[in-house]
């Protein structure tokens, strides 16, 4: 059986019928539509007249030759379909799927590194971000920071040797004054007899000071921001001629509209240099 | 596996996954601070006052 379509294969026969270049079908010795010799016979018309489906002359002429009959068209005939299934033929066979290209090296090696890999990339992603916006607002927050100017402005020091027992000293910080008292064991032991439950803005003298002889607050009086005089008023403290508010030696008020006893800085002893340190 | 590993300690959880990244960009800004500081010290070395300072000050409390 094989030997016979191996025998049938190689007897296969060209092909008769081709197309031209320009379009145009060309089968020689051959045409379905050649014009028949005028002759008279009988298939559908009249004995003499011609066939009715005969073209035109000036579509074609057939004659008889030595070689035989020959056709020759001039004019190409319209197309009556766009399919035109060539039944034989000699060309490659025409597979009825397209061809997929390979694909198989662009494709992920394995689905848990892809995931990775894409969890990596979303994390790089973030950190860079975080760390574009920390330094992002930390300029601004840097921007709002007080300068190194202002900052050395902050700070106020006082030498303690130079204010003798039972004197006040005004010193000027951030722009306020500030009172330092050296106090006396008497006044001491007078702000400290006080019953200062019963007080307006009840505040012990031991709250107050860090040391007893020495006492720092604020020279802005509470009622409306005067500065109070040393040694003065009711009480053997401070009096602020504005509106009559009195404070006693440990600076709280006890007489008058104010509301709220001497503010008190934040200040520091340096005793190596002897210095208190206001800021 | 290093993808799997990766996957199931750090990314399962939300909460630590973005833990992870907001102590990566901490240690990231320190070590990118670090490297632009020792670059930028090694590119003008000799020019900063830190280089220069032990030929005008020579004072003892320094």
């Amino acid at each position: 059986m094989a030997s016979f379509q191996a025998v049938k294969k190689s007897i296969n026969l060209a092909p008769t019928v081709r197309t031209l270049p320009s379009g145009i079908p060309c089968a020689p010795r051959l045409n379905l539509s050649a014009r028949a010799p005028a002759e008279g016979h009988d298939h559908g018309h009249s004995a003499t007249g011609p066939r009715s489906d005969k073209p035109s002359r000036f579509t074609g002429t057939t004659r008889n030759s030595s070689l035989g009959l020959v056709s020759k068209t001039f004019v190409a005939p319209l197309p009556t379909t766009h399919f035109q299934p060539r039944l034989l033929h000699t060309s490659a066979v025409v597979k009825d799927t397209p061809e997929v290209p390979d694909f198989s090296p662009y494709r992920a090696q394995s689905d848990s590194t892809n995931r990775a890999l894409s969890y990596v990339m979303i994390g790089s992603m973030g950190v860079l971000s975080a760390s574009v916006a920390k330094s992002a607002i930390t300029g601004f927050l840097e921007s709002m920071a007080a300068s190194a100017d202002v900052l050395a402005l902050a700070k106020t020091e006082v030498e303690l040797a130079n204010i003798p027992e039972g004197k006040n000293v005004i010193i000027k910080w951030r722009g306020k004054p500030v009172f330092i008292r050296h106090r006396t064991a008497d006044e001491v032991a007078e702000a400290r007899s006080v019953n200062w439950k019963k007080l307006r803005d009840p505040q012990s003298d031991e709250d107050r000071t860090k040391r007893p002889e020495w006492m720092i607050m604020l020279g802005v009086c509470t009622h409306l921001g005067c500065v109070p005089i040393g040694e003065s008023g009711d009480f053997g403290g401070w009096f602020c001629p504005c509106h009559g508010s009195h404070y006693d030696i440990s600076g709280r008020t006890r007489k008058g509209p104010a509301p709220l006893n001497l503010e008190i800085p934040p200040y520091d002893f340096n005793d190596a240099e002897g210095k208190l340190i206001v800021g | 596996m290093l993808g799997n590993t990766f996957y199931n300690s750090i990314v399962k959880r939300n909460s630590v996954y973005v833990s992870t990244i907001f102590l990566g960009a901490f240690t990231f800004g320190v070590g990118f601070d670090v490297a632009v500081s020792s670059f930028w010290d090694r590119w003008n070395q000799g020019k900063q006052w830190k280089d220069i300072r032990d030929k005008y000050v020579q004072d003892a409390d320094s």
